[in-house]
């Protein structure tokens, strides 16, 4: 069994910077006590149908290095490019997940992606008050918070207070439109592009672009270097 | 005061639009135990053995005690055990006499490791 494996590294993709929490190093896994209930229950569960040859081992396999190629260095290429290419926002306004299948970014999930974007009179924000149907293929899973009561329950009544606990000012006449996600249906947020950024390329756009930016809790920043 | 009414128009899912509290920024490095967890639920969902609803459906099935304290992962893989006993695929005597297999093959794995 090579499923234990935390390979992260394997796809090539750009997995940088987007997500600080992230940067703590792997433990080494080596089992030094017994697996707790839960995990013995997925792993008879998985075995069983395998036996029964609903799939293959490898496939489970397959699928988490999918699932590690996914992070919100995706997205924020997407996010870029729309900043940089017109006719490709128009595109990608019209049909997020074939603008991001341009991009060679490929929908695992069956789902389809409505790109909103913010400007200065609407701001966006995702959520999905149900579960936790989040833009996977683009984004990565989703942070717990965005699985939890109190972001699910109270964005869609008070978007405002919310992000204002992200630290996020939305002023009364920007209007805010919350989208509520389903098992089909997915967002992401396309948000501004910061003041001061016209001499930047798409790769340095694309390094300011954060995942919490595309759930839309907070806005993209650009602090210029001091001279 | 909630009349049972409200408990028949909400099921435990479906808490948009209800109070709660301050929103705590917290995240984790799934365990892989739970990244396992989430790539079975998508090749469940890939062979339409279970899809993305039923899950989600699964998961309330569980009922509020169990969603309230069961983690988000552990309602996953309980819900999936359910499902697929629903389905007939698999039965809780398959599911009991696999686990004393994992168990037992985890037990000699701890034995047999010079260091622990």
């Amino acid at each position: 069994m090579t499923l234990h494996d935390d390979n992260h590294d394997h796809d090539g993709l750009d997995h940088d910077h987007h997500d600080h929490d992230h940067s703590h190093p792997h433990e080494e896994i080596s089992i030094t006590e017994l697996p707790g209930y839960y995990d013995m229950l997925e792993t008879a569960v998985r075995e069983l149908l395998v036996e029964r040859k609903l799939f293959g081992a490898d496939e489970i396999r397959r699928q988490i290095e999918v699932l590690d190629s996914r992070t919100p260095a995706l997205g924020a290429k997407v996010v870029a490019r729309a900043w940089v290419d017109e006719e490709f926002r128009k595109r990608l306004l019209e049909d997020g997940r074939k603008g991001c299948e341009e991009l060679g970014i490929t929908f695992y999930d069956d789902t389809q992606l409505i790109v909103l974007e913010n400007t200065a009179e609407v701001h966006n924000l995702i959520v999905c008050t149900l579960c936790s149907c989040y833009p996977r293929p683009v984004l990565g899973l989703p942070p717990d918070w965005y699985k939890l009561k109190p972001y699910r329950a109270r964005a869609v009544y008070e978007p405002r207070a919310v992000l204002e606990e992200f630290g996020t000012h939305i002023p009364d006449d920007v209007e805010i439109v919350v989208s509520d996600s389903t098992a089909m249906v997915r967002y992401l947020v396309l948000p501004m592009r910061p003041a001061g950024t016209e001499g930047l390329s798409e790769e340095e756009l694309a390094a300011l672009v954060t995942r919490d930016a595309m759930i839309g809790v907070i806005p993209v920043e650009y602090q210029k270097r001091a001279a | 005061m909630m009349s049972s009414e409200g408990l028949v128009k909400k099921l435990p899912n479906d808490i948009g639009g209800d109070a709660s509290g301050k929103i705590e920024r917290v995240e984790h490095e799934l365990l892989p135990w739970e990244k396992r967890c989430h790539a079975l639920a998508d090749v469940l969902d890939f062979h339409k053995i279970i899809n993305t609803e039923e899950k989600r459906r699964g998961v309330e099935a569980l009922g509020s005690e169990m969603i309230g304290k069961l983690s988000y992962y552990e309602r996953w893989i309980v819900a999936f055990a359910n499902i697929l006993f629903q389905k007939g695929i698999l039965t809780p005597s398959d599911i009991a006499g696999k686990m004393a297999q994992v168990e037992a093959r985890a037990k000699s794995q701890l034995q047999g490791q010079p260091n622990g």
